[in-house]
């Protein structure tokens, strides 16, 4: 049946427990430190943004080059891409920025000067696959909005370390 | 009784000579006021104060540097964990305490999400979050607190909409987190608004894995009759009924919406998995029920079960609506027989509820097509009157009379 625990023995636990949250969110930070220092940095083109979103909203909505990519990227044989699926995309430079040469199930070997980024098919046709790689939001500094008003078509700068994580380093215009 | 009663009503029973001036007197003093008045208003006012600087900190947060948020992040999060327990050390405010700790915990979550986001970081998988039902399944334990408990039953829902929703996967390891974490302290700790809480929180995380595995929707009660099937283990048995309240409400509307559209054979077919696997995990879940009932002494409880007869393999059409309200009545007039032998008035109301629905559920099904629109109306009208009349007056009967 239900007995508190001992008064010393519950403050060594609470002491515990909360140390391990403080540390788990100084690991979450540490995670975004380590991805830009250990990462291959990388250039993705974006479509033209919505300027209001620059200057008004928290967060710009980006929409990149590869977030639509023609089906014959898909390299799976024998069936199509499943919308949610969880997918890796091979990226190589294409000039100035990467461009996708091939979209797997499965995590691909690859060449030196390419890179994998994993992402989520949102949708699939005939012709073509829709994909989300959790990039889509830039949360904008102060100021930025600002300068990028003019140049609706960005550049983004996205860090890949080598254990997979992604996060977006800089944005700049094009 | 109340310091508020003897005040009001204490003048009273001194002039009807009940008890004299002196023994009111000692009866106020057995309840002290207590300055809860008085305590409430600083309470308010750092409430105040502390919105204005959450409203501050939110409206300037992107512009503040990538430290001096983190520090934020986990400064608050500490502080309420501190002040928590603080109150719980010094006592007498442990609801305060308790709910300082739970403000700590909700403050861990959006840390993991804040954090992330101030780094750009993109979820994978679902570990960045499952830190944080695990750190509430920690707390439920180290404070053994009903609050708790519930708060991390809605943080494991939460998670796991996130995995499904967002990650497009299903977290095996949240889902056993709730089940194997908050149900050994339900087990060992049988509460029945905990088991309520914690049947439901399995249930939805169950109802994501049906949805992720795009699989017939009648596989649901393959888990759902496991939580069940667990309340008849236990030895408390209110806990255990609680906890068998959300499966058993489930299935009733599950069979309760067969009888209704379960003529339409496209409805019908949505719901049956192959025969054999169905049926044989169906009879499993029942074999261990049986034996929880048999061990404990519950047999008479077996009638539930009867909302679990698989009827959607019937071929589709009028006799599978009216097979249906077949088992709706034997189930209702079985828990109204049982509320009646055992005297218990909650389940006597439920018990007729629930007969009046499926007497709706019935009436809409058979007599709708072939009568009059008013007719229909007033028919119904006074058939549910009339049951109901009856119900009541069947219900008065079965209860002993009043005591007091």
């Amino acid at each position: 049946m239900a007995t508190p625990l001992p008064l010393v023995r519950r403050h060594r636990l609470v002491l515990l427990a909360v140390a391990a949250q403080v540390l788990f969110l100084l690991g979450v930070a540490a995670a975004g430190y380590a991805t830009t220092a250990w990462g291959r940095t990388l250039t993705l083109r974006t479509t033209p943004v919505d300027p209001r979103d620059l200057l008004y909203g928290d967060y710009v909505r980006l929409n990149y080059t590869i977030s639509q990519l023609p089906s014959r990227l898909w390299r799976e044989t024998g069936r199509a891409a499943q919308a949610n699926e969880p997918v890796y995309v091979v990226l190589q430079p294409a000039d100035g920025a990467y461009e996708a040469t091939g979209v797997y199930a499965q995590e691909p070997a690859v060449e030196p000067r390419q890179v994998v980024l994993r992402g989520w098919v949102t949708n699939s046709w005939r012709h073509g696959l829709r994909l989300r790689y959790g990039l889509e939001r830039y949360y904008v500094p102060e100021g930025l909005g600002r300068r990028l008003e003019k140049r609706p078509t960005l550049l983004v700068q996205v860090s890949i370390a080598p254990w997979g994580q992604a996060r977006i380093t800089r944005v700049t215009g094009y | 009784m109340s310091r508020k009663l003897v005040e009001t009503e204490g003048p009273k029973w001194v002039a009807q000579g009940i008890i004299t001036t002196e023994q009111q007197q000692r009866l106020l003093a057995l309840y002290p006021d207590d300055a809860r008045v008085v305590g409430l208003l600083p309470l308010l006012g750092s409430l105040l104060v502390g919105l204005s600087a959450l409203s501050l900190i939110a409206a300037n947060w992107q512009d503040l540097p990538e430290l001096v948020r983190l520090l934020l992040l986990l400064g608050s999060m500490g502080g309420a964990y501190a002040a928590g327990e603080y109150f719980l050390r010094r006592g007498g405010n442990d609801s305060l305490g308790i709910g300082l700790i739970g403000l700590g915990l909700v403050l861990f979550g959006a840390g993991i999400v804040l954090t992330s986001q101030m780094y750009q970081l993109i979820g994978y998988d679902v570990t960045g979050l499952l830190a944080w039902a695990v750190a509430g399944t920690a707390l439920t334990f180290i404070y053994q607190s009903r609050f708790l408990f519930a708060l991390t039953a809605v943080i494991g829902g939460i998670v796991q909409g996130y995995s499904t929703g967002q990650l497009s996967g299903f977290s095996y390891v949240t889902a056993a987190l709730a089940v194997l974490g908050l149900g050994y302290y339900w087990w060992r700790r049988p509460d029945a608004l905990l088991g309520g809480i914690l049947a439901t929180g399995i249930m939805w995380q169950a109802g994501l894995l049906i949805d992720f595995l795009h699989t017939k929707i009648t596989w649901f009660f393959i888990p759902a009759m496991l939580v069940y099937a667990a309340g008849d283990w236990q030895t408390d048995r209110p806990a255990g009924r609680a906890l068998q309240a959300p499966p058993l409400v489930a299935a009733f509307l599950f069979t309760f919406g067969l009888a209704l559209y379960g003529e339409t054979d496209t409805y019908a077919g949505l719901l049956r998995p192959p025969l054999m696997a169905y049926l044989g995990a169906l009879l499993a879940v029942f074999a261990v029920s049986v034996a929880g009932k048999r061990v404990r002494g519950r047999l008479g409880s077996l009638t539930d079960w009867l909302l679990l007869l698989p009827g959607f393999y019937l071929p589709s059409g009028l006799a599978l609506a009216v097979a249906t309200l077949v088992v709706l009545y034997a189930y209702s007039g079985a828990v109204l027989w049982r509320a009646q032998q055992e005297h218990n008035a909650d389940r006597i109301t439920l018990g007729t509820t629930l007969f009046i629905l499926t007497t709706m559920a019935a009436y809409f099904k058979l007599t709708w097509a072939f009568m009059d629109k008013s007719l229909f109306f007033l028919c119904g009208g006074a058939l549910l009157l009339g049951l109901s009349w009856y119900l009541r007056r069947a219900a008065r009967a079965a209860l002993p009379p009043k005591s007091e």
